[in-house]
């Protein structure tokens, strides 16, 4: 068992998603920044997409049995019984914590992540808390299973997700024409800002308004993570991995899923460019 | 008819669909295309989502498919939701629609509603067959948290809230007994299905 000793700010089990359920109103969901889920879980030789814990600001656990542990900032060490393992964002949008076998909840429509909005999946559907015990997986045998060393492959994509000046990549669309002429300009010519309000739903931005040309249409369609839509205010929102999965806001780009960690891992306050 | 699909980013395809489109064959000729992940049919628009790697083909086709032929789906399933009609908002809806609260629950129960689109957060079923003098404008201000099992109406949609979640809908009363979403099997109603609403004093 992995026991939490204290929380501040926001701790939930994530994983890969549960991708194939939009159609019943489910967000595919996970990590908000997948590499850096991927780097903690490959550091104690865990397939990139296992159960970890997503922290916004800072955990404290502790272990009855020693057991591997890493968390995306620094690299794998063993954890005694009784020790407390603390980790804590510093200027990190957030942390990841990975324990060798993984974070064994319940798989819940093909995922174990957290859908805050839905209340399931994780630890009963909810935040992490101080007193929550957490079961430990056990890591399938065979040759990979005790590798315990990020490939480079991983340590590049979470490097890049944590670089905080690349441009974020986008497509235009596919709702342009319902903006003003030159909404795309300004996306494309300004800096934003990640305003504070900003969770795993959406990523609210500030800077110039993007001019839009008509109402909201008064019928939804569907929606995708990494979409940025504006509602009539003009600050546009670029929809995280708990998004709805329909919305009535015209969406004037949408991020490449490439770039969609890197958008997501920028804390709040910093700047953020767009390129296409 | 030839069907245009748009770019939604790199990873997913989107297209316009006509009026009265057939959603629930939409939906299941996307879904059955190899290499896509998510398909989403709202009442004028498919989606589908897929791997950027590997982009599915065949997806205008698809859609084309089940707009010009009868394309077998899966038979719709009939719900009756019981009611009890004590919302919030009734006394408010009443007012609005120039109609006692008798005949509010009276027009409301007398609809044939059918799902027409999943979303907004995970179970919810927007059902078209609102009685005309029913349809009002969302409230001004939403409210941030309606109750699990709320009846209600906005616009031309009537629908049950599945969970606890902030809502701008008019709140007419509550589903007895009705399961809208479960963690373990998903959410009860698909597009298509057909909903009828009967009052439970």
């Amino acid at each position: 068992m992995i026991r939490v000793l204290a929380v501040r700010g926001l701790a939930t089990v994530q994983d890969a998603g549960r991708p194939g359920r939009m159609h019943q109103g489910v967000p595919s969901g996970g990590a908000l920044v997948a590499e850096q889920l991927a780097l903690a879980n490959e550091a104690v030789g865990n397939a990139p997409g296992e159960a970890g814990i997503e922290v916004f600001g800072a955990i404290s656990l502790a272990a009855d049995e020693p057991v591997l542990v890493a968390d995306d900032g620094s690299g794998a060490r063993r954890l005694e019984p009784g020790e407390a393992w603390s980790v804590a964002c510093a200027g990190a949008r957030v942390r990841y914590l990975a324990v060798r076998g993984g974070i064994d909840v319940l798989r819940v429509l093909g995922g174990r992540g957290t859908l805050l909005s839905g209340g399931f999946g994780g630890h009963e559907g909810r935040p992490l808390q101080r007193g929550d015990a957490l079961r430990v997986g056990q890591l399938p045998q065979g040759p990979s299973a005790s590798r315990g060393l990020s490939s480079a492959g991983a340590r590049v994509a979470a490097i890049r997700a944590l670089d905080g000046t690349v441009a974020i990549r986008v497509v235009p669309g596919p709702d342009a024409e319902r903006f003003a002429p030159g909404a795309l300009d300004v996306l494309l010519g300004s800096p934003f800002e990640v305003a504070v309000q900003s969770d795993r739903v959406g990523v609210r931005l500030r800077g110039p308004l993007l001019p839009r040309a008509d109402g909201d249409a008064t019928i939804s369609a569907p929606m995708v993570r990494g979409a940025i839509q504006v509602p009539p205010s003009g600050e546009p929102i670029v929809l995280g991995p708990d998004h709805p999965t329909t919305g009535g806001y015209p969406v004037l780009a949408t991020v490449v899923r490439a770039d969609f960690g890197a958008l997501m891992a920028r804390p709040l306050g910093t700047s953020v460019r767009f390129s296409r | 008819m030839t069907v245009v699909l748009e770019a939604f980013g790199d990873a997913a395809l989107r297209a316009r669909l006509p009026e009265g489109a057939p959603s629930r064959a939409v939906f299941e000729s996307l879904r059955a295309l190899p290499g896509v992940v998510d398909a989403v049919v709202t009442e004028r628009h498919a989606l589908v989502t897929f791997d950027p790697a590997a982009p599915p083909a065949g997806v205008g086709e698809a859609i084309e498919g089940a707009l010009s032929g009868p394309t077998p789906a899966a038979a719709p399933r009939a719900h009756a939701i019981a009611v009890r009609y004590d919302g919030a908002d009734l006394d408010e809806v009443s007012r609005a629609a120039g109609l006692s609260r008798e005949e509010v629950i009276a027009r409301h129960t007398q609809g044939a509603y059918v799902v027409a689109a999943i979303g907004f957060v995970p179970g919810f079923a927007y059902l078209r067959g609102l009685d005309p003098r029913l349809v009002l404008p969302r409230r001004a201000t939403p409210r941030p948290r309606v109750p699990a099992g709320s009846v209600a109406i906005a616009g031309p949609y009537s629908g049950v809230y599945p969970l606890a979640s902030p809502g701008g809908w008019h709140l007419l009363g509550s589903a007895l007994d009705a399961v809208l979403f479960d963690p373990c099997s998903g959410a009860t109603l698909a597009l298509g299905d057909r909903v009828t609403f009967v009052e439970r004093r």
